[in-house]
């Protein structure tokens, strides 16, 4: 087992640090030009060429991707004389939009984003496993039908309609709750509490839909199995093939997908996060997007990613405990 | 409403007589019932993701600068906070009055006020202010802000604070200099309205030992009545009260809340819904901008109460079409792309009457002194319609005149626009437009915050870009030098080849140095009439906003000079 977990994370570092590198001459390659975004109104031809140098953006690509794996492990220093500063390690460079270093913007907002996703994971795994297991429990009667049409309604409908609904609904014709104003849980537990309900809500809603599916039709498949068959001439009680056989088989595929669903949600919800003004790192990424901020569009990008390699050494680890095939494979 | 790129900051009197002419519907309390009182939150409610500027040498919009000026920095002059005419009057702020011109307006003085302090209680000097303002020649560094210090005063190649030698130094502390109390500033040519020019936070004081460069930014020391509790960008910025603010030493702000709360990153829509709604602490809040489809809902509805907490207003923008007068070299060319345009048909496309009114020129109206009623172009429809039938004309003429410009039109001009949906539906229009005299565009798409750089850029090839202004102060020497010039910070007609240029540049040159205030206003209204007569830019429209405020908000007048609320005065009722 230490052997196939190491074997794995070294695969996933090497995979990170190729990611970095394509992720990095990605951006750069794009027309937009960082130096003169941060250049205003008054912006002449010699202050951008100042600012590139200054910014390092004057030197070959290959050595800013170098200085950018090297400001990773030692920081970087920008400007010069009383001017001068740094974004310490690990550096993934410096917003001149939002004059923060970018790892200090993702440290900040992803807190935000994960406490979002972490809930909505919950909610979502409890909602869609529950009703999923009991439509297959109780297959073509009126909880299986029920169970089914939410599954559908709820695919179809986008998030953004969702997250309005709800949120118009609660927090403006009933005014049951407030505006969504994030707080942190340590801070002020109850206004996190009333602020990411409605979020958490709007993506549960839409996830648990595709997740009931799956567990439904992965349970009805297990049943059909022989290894439970034998259980029952066994004479084990329901309950116990349910839950020790049935369930176990069928979350095979869901562990796998939703530990992907959940590493991209870390990635950033960024329709949720508009919605509900929630200062997450979706949000984050939108805005470096529509401004072309390059480093924080390298910076999330490769925050999402290395969770979504974290996520696919974990799920290849759960395989491993739930089937012991693979293990032995 | 869709974030405009907004250049340049304050206008002259949006006078409450122009206000309640242009007011559709809504009202302007102006502070409404009972009397102003002290305690409570104010709130802002808007979409961005912060406030553009925060540092005082770099903060240059309309809303940004009645923001951080009514809180947090002070100059050396200022409007008076007062709403219409008044609010476009100038004060002594950090100086005792509004300075003293000398050697022709070549040299200011402004004496600083006795008891005026930064946040940690220590005293502001006339260093302070000398090393603020020297710190906006940084331009690497110190990126956005006005450059009207750089332009006026009489120092050259100053390279700002951070990478001065001695020298260099030396040199501008002799061109702003301080003796006592008193900052001196020596320009290189008159400037009769200088005063005017240090209402902008350029010059406010800055403590140099707490100068942390770019980073300043978010962490900026107050010199006026509150300070930053909390900023977080996405989230919040939290202002309470500066202790150490003395209000004997400050005759404008009365600072009547306790704190004011900043939140950033709502959604548009939800904004709407809240100030529409008018519930919680949303009672306390104030938003500029409002959806255009709730433009009815607010104004046209027969909700009085609504709309008594709203206003349709001039804001003291103008849009206006640049033409690069080097490929575009031809008059008639030039105006049969003007009288083509269906300029009703693109008001719609950018959301219709709300948005402002069609422009004669580029000083607004509300630039009193300055502004006169242009003579249009013959062939020009009041209506916004298009004249086919006049710009075709214009094309033949243009075929014996100039045939390589008009045959450069018929083979596609570069059109600059920025990416947004507004202005793809634009592009459709200006498409057709001129494809009816037989003129091609060859569209340039630009990812929006690139826009500017790109078309700054001298090496950019466009015909036909974009622009939109407002004065920076009261003077159309902000409007007519700035736009139109090779001196100006935004030219982008590349007008300087044109026959007529080095007449008008000395025009310009003679209305700038006129300290007889009248006199100067009639050669404005003359060199606006001269661009109009060329056609070196297509005038848009002189643009409007429509804002809205809680109900138990006072104070809610839109000041004149910024077209935005005077923020730092607002009270909870």
């Amino acid at each position: 087992m230490l052997l196939f977990v190491t074997r794995r994370i070294l695969f996933a570092l090497a995979l990170l640090l190729a990611v970095s590198f394509f992720t990095y001459m990605l951006f750069a390659m794009l027309p937009a030009d960082p130096a003169a975004l941060t250049c205003g109104k008054n912006c002449k031809p010699e202050i951008i060429e100042a600012n590139r140098v200054r910014l390092g953006y004057d030197k070959p690509l290959l050595e800013q991707y170098w200085l950018f794996i090297k400001g990773f492990f030692v920081g970087r220093d920008y400007g010069v004389g009383a001017a001068a500063f740094s974004c310490p390690a690990p550096s993934l460079g410096y917003s001149f939009s939002q004059h923060e270093c970018v790892t200090t913007l993702i440290a900040r907002t992803f807190p935000v984003t994960f406490y979002l996703s972490l809930g909505a994971f919950i909610l979502w795994m409890t909602l869609g496993i529950g009703l999923g297991t009991i439509a297959a429990l109780k297959r073509g009667r009126w909880q299986d039908r029920a169970a089914t049409t939410f599954s559908a309604v709820g695919v179809s409908l986008p998030t953004f309609y969702i997250g309005l609904l709800v949120l118009f609904s609660f927090c403006i014709w009933l005014r049951i709750l407030p505006f969504p104003s994030y707080e942190s849980p340590f801070e002020d537990p109850l206004s996190f509490l009333t602020t990411m309900i409605l979020p958490w809500t709007t993506l549960a809603v839409l996830s648990a839909a595709g997740y009931t599916r799956l567990t439904r039709n992965g349970m009805l498949e297990a049943m059909n199995e022989d290894f439970v068959r034998l259980g029952i001439a066994k004479g084990l009680r329901r309950r116990t093939i349910i839950r020790k056989y049935v369930l176990r088989s069928a979350l095979v595929p869901i562990v796998t997908i939703a530990g992907l669903d959940f590493a991209a949600l870390l990635g950033g919800a960024i329709i949720t996060e508009s919605v509900f003004s929630l200062p997450g790192m979706g949000r984050m990424s939108i805005r470096a997007v529509v401004e072309s901020d390059l480093p924080v569009l390298v910076g999330t990008t490769m925050t999402a990613a290395v969770f979504i390699v974290l996520a696919n050494v974990v799920v290849d680890v759960l395989y491993g405990v739930l089937d012991p095939r693979v293990r032995s494979k | 409403m869709t974030k405009r790129r907004i250049i340049g900051a304050v206008s002259f009197a949006l006078a409450a007589s122009v206000l309640a002419a242009a007011c559709g519907g809504g009202s302007d309390s102006g502070g409404g019932d009972g009397e102003a009182k002290k305690g409570g939150t104010i709130r802002i409610l808007t979409s961005g993701e912060q406030i553009a500027h925060l540092d005082p040498q770099r903060n240059y919009t309309g809303s940004d600068l009645a923001f951080a000026g009514t809180t947090m920095h002070r100059s050396l002059t200022s409007y008076k906070y007062e709403e219409g005419d008044a609010g476009s009057e100038i004060a002594g702020d950090l100086a005792t009055d509004t300075g003293t011109a000398s050697n022709e307006g070549k040299t200011w003085a402004f004496t600083l006020r006795d008891g005026i302090t930064f946040e940690d209680g220590s005293a502001i000097t006339c260093a302070d202010v000398a090393y603020g303002v020297s710190r906006s020649f940084a331009t690497d560094v110190i990126t956005d802000g006005p450059t009207y210090a750089i332009s006026y005063i009489d120092v050259a190649d100053y390279p700002g604070p951070y990478t001065a030698t001695a020298e260099q130094q030396a040199a501008y502390d002799k061109a702003v200099a301080c003796e006592g109390n008193t900052i001196t500033f020596n320009l290189k040519n008159p400037v009769a309205d200088f005063n005017y020019t240090t209402t902008l936070l350029t010059f406010s004081p800055v403590p140099k030992a707490k100068d942390n460069g770019e980073k300043y930014d978010m962490n900026p020391v107050s010199s006026g009545p509150y300070k930053i509790e909390s900023y977080e960008v996405g989230k919040s910025l939290v202002l309470v009260r500066n202790e150490n603010w003395n209000a004997d030493s400050d005759e404008l702000r009365k600072a009547y809340a306790d704190s004011i709360v900043y939140e950033f990153g709502l959604e548009e829509a939800t904004i709407d819904e809240r100030m529409i709604a008018d519930a919680g602490d949303d009672q306390f809040a104030v938003s500029e901008g409002i959806q255009p489809e709730n433009l009815q809902t607010i104004f046209e509805n027969g909700d009085e109460a609504l709309k008594a907490r709203s206003v349709d207003y001039y804001d003291p923008y103008v849009s206006y079409t640049n033409l690069n007068n080097e490929n575009l070299s031809c008059y008639e060319v030039r105006k049969a792309i003007y009288l083509a345009l269906d300029r009703e048909a693109l008001r719609k496309a950018g959301g219709g009457p709300y948005t402002g009114d069609f422009a004669d020129g580029f000083v607004k109206p509300a630039l009193a002194l300055d502004y006169a009623k242009s003579t249009m172009p013959e062939g020009y429809n009041t209506d916004g319609s298009a004249n086919v039938e006049a710009a075709k004309a214009a094309v033949a003429e243009a075929e014996t005149k100039c045939p390589d410009v008009v045959a450069r039109a018929k083979s596609g001009l570069n059109f600059y626009y920025p990416d947004t949906p507004t202005w793809q539906k634009s592009l459709a229009i200006w498409q057709d437009n001129l494809g009816a005299i037989g003129f091609k565009l060859k569209p340039e798409a630009v990812e929006p915050s690139q826009y500017w750089p790109t078309v700054m850029n001298p090496e950019t090839d466009y015909d036909i870009a974009r622009g939109g202004w407002a004065p920076d102060w009261a003077n159309a020497s902000t409007v007519i030098p700035e736009l139109f010039t090779t001196g100006g910070g935004f030219n982008l007609t590349r007008n300087s080849k044109d026959a007529d240029y080095a007449e008008f540049e000395g025009l310009v040159n003679a209305a700038k140095v006129n300290l007889d205030r009248v006199a100067q206003g009639k050669q404005w209204q003359e060199l606006n009439q001269y661009v109009v007569d060329r056609l070196w830019a297509l005038p848009g429209s002189f643009l409007k906003a429509q804002s809205i405020w809680g109900s138990k908000v006072g104070n809610t007048f839109q000041w004149g000079p910024f077209g935005a609320f005077c923020f730092g005065n607002l009270y909870v009722k």
